[in-house]
């Protein structure tokens, strides 16, 4: 895995989600991906690779996203954090916001979105 | 009898087979709806009288309805709303059943006068079949007994219907029943939805369905019912799902749901109020269940 390159952490339990951010991302850039299926193991990833960049999901198994987000920023408070999800709720966007999430993306999200937020941050 | 759709009226009679619903359920995707049907359901003409139409159009060029008004059976405002309703799809089934020769347009016509007797409804609320209609859908849960839950229960159905067209099936045709006996599914995909108000979702269907499912949802060659096929139908339930919490945040009702599950060859006993949503899409059927 090239050091040169920026690492993008996907977390999310879908299989799915993960291969079509994954094919979407090839898009606009090169890229260290690095997947998470759990809570829990966006975490650990988390630590042990310092992504420049994140993708996470709320509703996963053994802890939530936004569980998962407290954590992540505890650990580096500058990491920009987008949430994923399929609920977007009230209470799911402000509880991401007041943790620090950068930003909140509805699924099913358009190209456009990610690329939009690609182009943002690096 | 729960149901409201005609298809498991003639079902539960015994006026036809599954096999002959679901061939006729097909049919219908490609066909229109013919004036003679529509007559006869208004009760602007009788059989007879359509069938004598249909003889004079295999001798002269005309349509039916010119035909009709020239023999003084329909009035000119009366094929107006004729056409009106062809282009509503109204009572496409049981043209498509009397197309296939499961029923004879005599065997319709008593079925559905009997149908409406039975339950009070109207054409329009018949005619609720495919068709995005949240008032209906609504009224369907609220005729029986499901008052408090029938706005619920209708969001949902009828965000189900939009989901389907928008991610998987052009003109897909929902049956609302209630749980009445186990199911047992090759295939079950489920979500439970916890807080002000507790549901549990599943969608339930054989190999074959699951795999089409599964490829439609993702756009993926998909074959088998692999862990991508899992993680697709699983998805797109927990997609439809958060759309659902979204709907409810917006009018004041936080909910939160769990991370779906994929189970194989599992058995739901009856949990008692509940409902199956039977979806007859053009690449087979699945039961969405709701507890």
């Amino acid at each position: 895995m090239s050091s040169n390159r920026p690492t993008i952490l996907i977390c999310d339990d879908s299989l799915l989600v993960r291969k079509k951010m994954k094919d979407c991302l090839k898009e606009y850039g090169d890229f260290n991906i690095v997947e998470a299926s759990t809570g829990q193991s966006s975490i650990e990833l988390f630590k042990q690779y310092e992504p420049d960049l994140v993708f996470l999901d709320i509703v996963m198994p053994d802890k939530n996203g936004i569980e998962a987000l407290k954590e992540m920023m505890a650990v580096k408070k500058d990491v920009k954090v987008i949430m994923l999800s399929s609920s977007g709720t009230k209470s799911h966007l402000k509880a991401a916001m007041d943790a620090g999430a950068h930003d909140f993306i509805q699924k099913p999200w358009e190209k456009s979105q990610i690329e939009h937020i690609i182009r943002n941050i690096f | 009898m729960f149901s409201q759709y005609f298809g498991n009226y003639l079902l539960n009679r015994g006026l036809i087979r599954p096999d002959q619903l679901t061939d006729a359920l097909e049919y219908q995707r490609s066909m229109r709806l013919k004036l003679g049907v529509i007559a006869v359901n208004a009760g602007y003409m009788t059989p007879a009288q359509v069938e004598e139409i249909h003889n004079m159009q295999k001798k002269v060029d005309k349509r039916f309805g010119e035909l009709a008004v020239e023999k003084g059976y329909i009035t000119e405002q009366q094929l107006e709303e004729m056409l009106a309703t062809q282009k509503q799809g109204h009572l496409m089934l049981g043209q498509a059943l009397v197309d296939r020769g499961h029923l004879t347009i005599e065997q319709l016509q008593e079925a559905l006068e009997n149908y409406k007797k039975e339950y009070g409804m109207s054409s329009r609320q018949f005619n609720v079949v495919g068709k995005d209609d949240s008032l209906q859908i609504e009224q369907i849960f609220r005729d029986h007994g499901e008052a408090l839950l029938g706005k619920l229960y209708s969001d949902y159905v009828t965000l189900l219907i939009k989901n389907l067209i928008r991610f998987v099936d052009d003109n897909p045709i929902v049956e609302i029943n209630q749980f009445r006996s186990d199911i047992t599914a090759q295939w079950f995909v489920s979500q439970e939805i916890y807080g002000k108000i507790n549901m549990f979702t599943a969608i339930a269907c054989d190999r074959d369905v699951f795999v089409k499912f599964a490829a439609k949802f993702a756009q993926e060659d998909i074959t088998e019912p692999d862990e991508l096929a899992q993680a697709s139908v699983g998805e797109f339930l927990n997609l439809h799902n958060g759309i659902f919490l979204v709907n409810m945040s917006n009018n004041g009702v936080e909910l939160e749901m769990n991370p779906q599950q994929v189970e194989q060859n599992r058995t739901l006993a009856n949990p008692g109020k509940a409902y199956v949503v039977t979806c007859h899409m053009t690449w087979g059927r699945f039961d969405m269940i709701l507890v």
